[in-house]
C-alpha cells in the first residue's frame, strides 16, 4: 500500500485562484486539476490570463487568492527539480555554446555537471542539432533556438511540463518536431500543460482542454465534450430547392453559403450548411434528398472543429482582444 | 545556496571568457610594466629634439645660454649603448641668410613668424627641421635690465626685454633654461660692476643648514623621513584609483549581465528554477569572483614587477615594494574592494532589474557614475591631510567609505574612524542589499517603461 500522499496527489491542482494587478483582475477564480500522464491544452485569446496562471503555478508570481498544489506540494519551488518550463518569451544566452545552455539549465534542475552535459548531447543528437552543439546559440536560427530552449526545459526529464505557447513563431516543420517532443514526453507518462491559441495543435495533441477568457475559466473538458457544445453540420451542394429539408425534425438551421463576392442572387450560392441536433442521423437527410428528387453534387457531414468551439465560446472576447 | 553557487559559477565561467575580462586582466600589468620600465624611454625618446634660434644682438648672453643648454644632455641609461653620443633636447638651428639678424626685433620676429608657424623649415645639421622657438635679445638689453630702486621706467621695461617666441605654450623648459642662464650672467656682471667677488658670493649662497624631516610616529632613532616614507604616504592614492577601476569595471559587468538576461528573456526560465534571491546572490558572488580574479592578477603583477625592478631603476620600485610589504595596504584593499563592490552591486542589481535595455540603464548609470566621481576628484587632497575634515567627512559617507578610508590607510586614522566607518559601511551594505532584493524580485519580471521612483519606494514597503 502506498503511504506517500504525494504519490497519489494530482500533478497539478488549482483552487479558486485569483490574481489582481492593482485594480485589474488578470485571473478570476480559476480552479482545475490535471490528471497524471495527461496532455492538457490551455486555450484562450491574447490577454486571457494564461501566462499569468502559468507563472503562478511556477511560483514566479504569487496569486492574490486561492491555492495551488504542484506535484503534491504547496510550493512549486519545493519540487522545481521535477518541473520543466518553457516560457512564452523565449531567449538564450547568445555567447554560450548550445550544449552548455542545455546543461546549465539541467544543473539548475538538479543534474550533476557530468550528467547534464551527457544529457545535452543526447538530446541534441536525438533532435538533429548535434552539429550545432559546440556553436554559440547566436549562430542558431529562430526555430533551432526555440528547439534548444525546449530541450533545455526538459533535459532533466521532468514529471510535469509547462509550455507557454511552444509553437509560436515556428514554421510547420519545426511545429511538427515540437509536437513530436511533446508526444515523446507523453509516451513516458509525463504530465503536460501547454498554452496555445492555435487550435489545430490542441486538437492533435490534447486529451483535454481548458478554455480561459478575461481571466475566467469558461470550459474544462475533453475535446469531444468541447465539440458537443456545438451542433454537427451537414454540407449539401445542389442547384435544386432544398426547402423540404427545413421541415425535417432534428435540422436546426439551413443556411446558404455564398461566393466571396457575397452577391444576393441565388446563382451565387455555392452550397448549403445545415446544423443538426445531437441525435439526428445524417442518413435521414440523405434519404429525404433522394425521396424529394434533390440532385446532389456533394454531401458531407462533419463535426465542429475546435476552432469553431473556440470562436463560439470566446469569440467576442477574442475579437475584443484583437482590437485592443 | 546550492542554486546561488550554480548561478555564480556560470557567471564566473561566462564572464571569464569575454574579451573585456582579458583586456582588463592584462591592461593593468602592462601599464605597470610600461610605467616602471619604460618611463625613462618615454621621458627621453617620446620628447622630440627641438630646434631653436638665438639672436643675441647684445653679444652678452649667447655663450652662457649655449653652455647651459649643452648641460641638458639626457642621462645615460643602463642598457643603452655607452658610446653613442647622447642627443641634446634643444638644438640650435641655422637662420637663412636672407634674415638680417641686426634688424630691430619687430622686423626680425616678423621674418621669423613663417618658421615659427611651421609654414617654412630651417636647416640644422644639413636637414630640414621645424623651428620650435626663437629667443631674441635686443642690442640695448643692458638699458632694459630691471633693477630694484631704479625708478618706475626700469620697472615697467620688463615687457620690452628679451623676446621668447614659440607656438608651444605648454612646454616652458627652454624658456626657463634661457631665462635662468641670462639672469645668472646678468647677476655675475652686477657683482663685478659693484666690485664684489662673484665666486665668494656663490660660495656664500651655497652655505646651508642641514634640514631633516622627522616623523614623530616612528621609532626612536629612526624618525628620519625617507623616500620610502613619502611613497608609503602616497601609495594609498594609487590603490584608491585601482579600487575605483575595479569596482567600476565589475559593476558594469554585472549591469550588462542582468540586462542581457532581461532583454534575451532568459529571466523567466531562470526564475522557474531559482528564486529571485538565489539569482541575485549568484550574480553577486559570480561577479565578485571575477573582480577578485582581476585584482588578484593585478596585485601579483605589481609585486612581480616591483620585485624584478627593486634595487635597480626606477628608484621608487624598491621603496614601494617595502611600503607594500610593511603596510596594511593589500589586505585593506581587498576588504574595501569587497565591501565597496557589494555596496555598488546592490544599486546595480536594483537598477538592472528595472531596465530592459542598456540604453535605459545608462540614464540611471550616469547618476551612479557621477556619485562615483567624487572619490576620484578628492583623491589627491586626502594624503595631504589624511585625518582632516574632508577625509573624515568622506569616510563617514558609506558610498565613499571604501575610497576615503583606503586613502587614509597609511596615515593611522583614529580608531573611531576605522571601526565606526566599517560598521556603518557593513550596515549600509546590508540595507542596500535588502532594498535591492525587494526591487529585484519585482523589477526583474517587469517589462515596458522602467518604474518611477515612487513606485519603487512602494515595492520597498510591500
Amino acid at each position: 500500500m502506498n503511504t506517500n500522499p504525494q504519490a497519489d496527489a494530482p500533478p497539478l491542482q488549482l483552487r479558486n485562484v485569483t490574481k489582481f494587478y492593482g485594480d485589474f483582475k488578470a485571473v478570476d477564480d480559476v480552479s482545475f486539476t490535471l490528471a497524471a500522464g495527461s496532455i492538457c491544452g490551455f486555450l484562450g485569446p491574447n490577454g486571457a490570463g494564461k501566462t499569468t496562471t502559468l507563472r503562478m503555478i511556477l511560483e514566479i508570481i504569487q496569486p492574490t487568492r486561492g491555492s495551488i498544489t504542484v506535484l503534491g506540494r504547496p510550493s512549486a519551488l519545493e519540487v522545481r527539480q521535477r518541473i520543466g518550463y518553457l516560457p512564452e518569451e523565449k531567449g538564450l544566452y547568445k555567447k554560450m555554446k548550445t550544449w552548455s545552455v542545455i546543461a546549465y539549465f539541467a544543473t539548475l534542475k538538479g543534474l550533476t555537471r557530468k550528467a547534464a552535459r551527457q544529457r545535452a548531447y543526447e538530446l541534441l543528437e536525438r533532435y538533429g542539432l548535434k552539429d550545432f552543439a559546440a556553436k554559440p546559440t547566436e549562430a542558431l536560427s529562430k526555430g533551432m533556438s526555440q528547439k534548444v530552449q525546449m530541450l533545455a526545459s526538459i533535459a532533466h526529464d521532468p514529471e510535469l511540463v509547462i509550455l507557454d505557447e511552444p509553437f509560436s513563431g515556428l514554421d510547420p516543420v519545426n511545429q511538427q518536431v515540437m509536437e513530436d517532443i511533446i508526444r515523446d514526453m507523453a509516451g513516458r507518462k509525463r504530465t503536460i500543460l501547454f498554452s496555445t491559441h492555435v487550435m489545430q495543435h490542441a486538437e492533435r495533441l490534447c486529451e483535454r482542454i481548458l478554455l480561459i477568457a478575461k481571466g475566467k475559466k469558461i470550459f474544462d473538458g475533453t475535446i469531444a465534450e468541447a465539440k458537443r457544445t456545438l451542433p454537427r453540420r451537414v454540407r449539401i451542394e445542389t442547384d435544386d430547392d432544398i426547402g423540404p429539408l427545413r421541415q425535417l425534425s432534428g435540422v436546426l438551421s439551413v443556411d446558404p453559403v455564398q461566393t466571396a463576392r457575397g452577391a444576393a442572387g441565388p446563382e451565387d450560392v455555392t452550397h448549403w450548411e445545415l446544423q443538426i441536433g445531437e441525435n439526428t442521423d445524417p442518413q435521414a437527410i440523405l434519404q429525404l434528398c433522394f425521396a424529394k428528387g434533390i440532385r446532389l453534387r456533394g454531401f458531407n457531414q462533419s463535426d465542429p472543429t475546435l476552432h469553431d468551439v473556440f470562436m463560439r465560446l470566446v469569440g467576442p472576447e477574442a475579437r475584443e482582444a484583437a482590437f485592443r | 545556496m546550492k542554486y546561488a553557487f550554480l548561478v555564480a559559477w556560470r557567471e564566473y565561467a561566462e564572464n571569464a571568457k569575454t574579451r573585456g575580462f582579458w583586456i582588463g586582466l592584462f591592461m593593468f600589468p602592462v601599464i605597470i610594466f610600461l610605467s616602471v620600465n619604460v618611463s625613462f624611454l618615454l621621458e627621453t625618446k617620446a620628447t622630440p629634439v627641438r630646434h631653436y634660434v638665438l639672436v643675441d644682438q647684445s653679444g652678452m648672453f649667447a655663450a652662457v645660454v649655449e653652455s647651459r643648454l649643452e648641460q641638458l644632455n639626457p642621462r645615460w641609461q643602463p642598457g643603452t649603448n655607452a658610446f653613442k653620443a647622447a642627443q641634446r633636447p634643444f638644438q640650435p638651428a641655422t637662420l637663412p641668410a636672407q634674415i638680417d639678424t641686426n634688424a630691430d626685433l619687430a622686423s626680425l620676429s616678423r621674418d621669423l613668424k613663417p618658421y615659427l608657424r611651421h609654414e617654412k623649415n630651417l636647416q640644422a645639421n644639413g636637414r630640414d627641421v621645424e623651428l620650435y622657438a626663437a629667443i631674441l635679445i635686443p642690442r640695448d638689453i643692458e638699458k632694459r635690465i630691471v633693477r630694484p630702486r631704479a625708478g618706475p621706467a626700469g620697472k615697467t621695461a620688463s615687457t620690452n626685454g628679451i623676446e621668447y617666441w614659440s607656438a608651444n605654450l605648454a612646454d616652458t623648459r627652454l624658456r626657463d633654461e634661457v631665462e635662468q642662464a641670462v639672469n645668472g650672467e646678468i647677476r655675475r656682471r652686477e657683482y663685478l660692476a659693484r666690485g664684489m667677488d662673484s665666486a665668494a658670493i656663490r660660495e656664500v649662497e651655497q652655505t646651508r643648514a642641514p634640514f631633516a624631516s622627522l616623523d614623530p610616529k616612528k621609532e626612536a632613532g629612526q624618525e628620519a623621513v625617507s623616500g620610502a616614507d613619502i611613497i608609503r604616504q602616497w601609495a594609498p592614492s594609487g590603490f584608491v584609483y585601482l579600487l575605483w577601476v575595479a569596482v567600476f569595471t565589475v559593476s558594469q559587468m554585472l549591469l550588462n549581465n542582468i540586462i542581457e538576461e532581461k532583454s534575451n528573456r532568459i529571466i523567466e526560465v531562470l526564475l522557474s528554477s531559482v528564486t529571485p534571491g538565489e539569482l541575485m546572490m549568484g550574480k553577486l558572488l559570480g561577479i565578485a569572483a571575477i573582480g577578485l580574479t582581476l585584482v588578484g592578477v593585478w596585485m601579483a603583477a605589481l609585486f612581480g614587477v616591483l620585485h624584478w625592478k627593486s634595487g635597480g631603476a626606477p628608484d621608487f620600485a624598491g621603496p614601494l615594494l617595502v611600503a607594500l610589504k610593511t603596510s596594511k595596504l593589500i589586505p585593506m584593499f581587498l576588504i574595501y574592494f569587497l565591501l565597496g563592490y557589494v555596496m555598488y552591486a546592490a544599486f546595480i542589481l536594483a537598477l538592472g532589474s528595472v531596465c530592459n535595455t542598456i540604453k535605459e540603464a545608462q540614464n540611471y548609470m550616469a547618476l551612479i557614475t557621477m556619485c562615483m566621481m567624487v572619490p576620484l576628484l578628492t583623491m589627491p587632497f586626502i594624503p595631504k591631510d589624511p585625518n582632516g575634515t574632508l577625509a573624515r567627512v568622506l569616510s563617514w559617507i558609506p558610498i565613499y567609505t571604501p575610497f576615503a578610508m583606503m586613502n587614509r590607510v597609511n596615515a593611522d586614522p583614529p580608531l573611531i574612524d576605522l571601526i565606526g566607518t566599517a560598521i556603518l559601511l557593513l550596515a549600509s551594505t546590508a540595507a542596500s542589499l535588502w532594498m535591492a532584493a525587494k526591487i529585484f524580485r519585482i523589477g526583474i519580471l517587469r517589462t515596458g517603461q522602467p518604474p518611477r521612483i515612487v513606485e519603487m519606494l512602494r515595492w520597498l514597503k510591500g
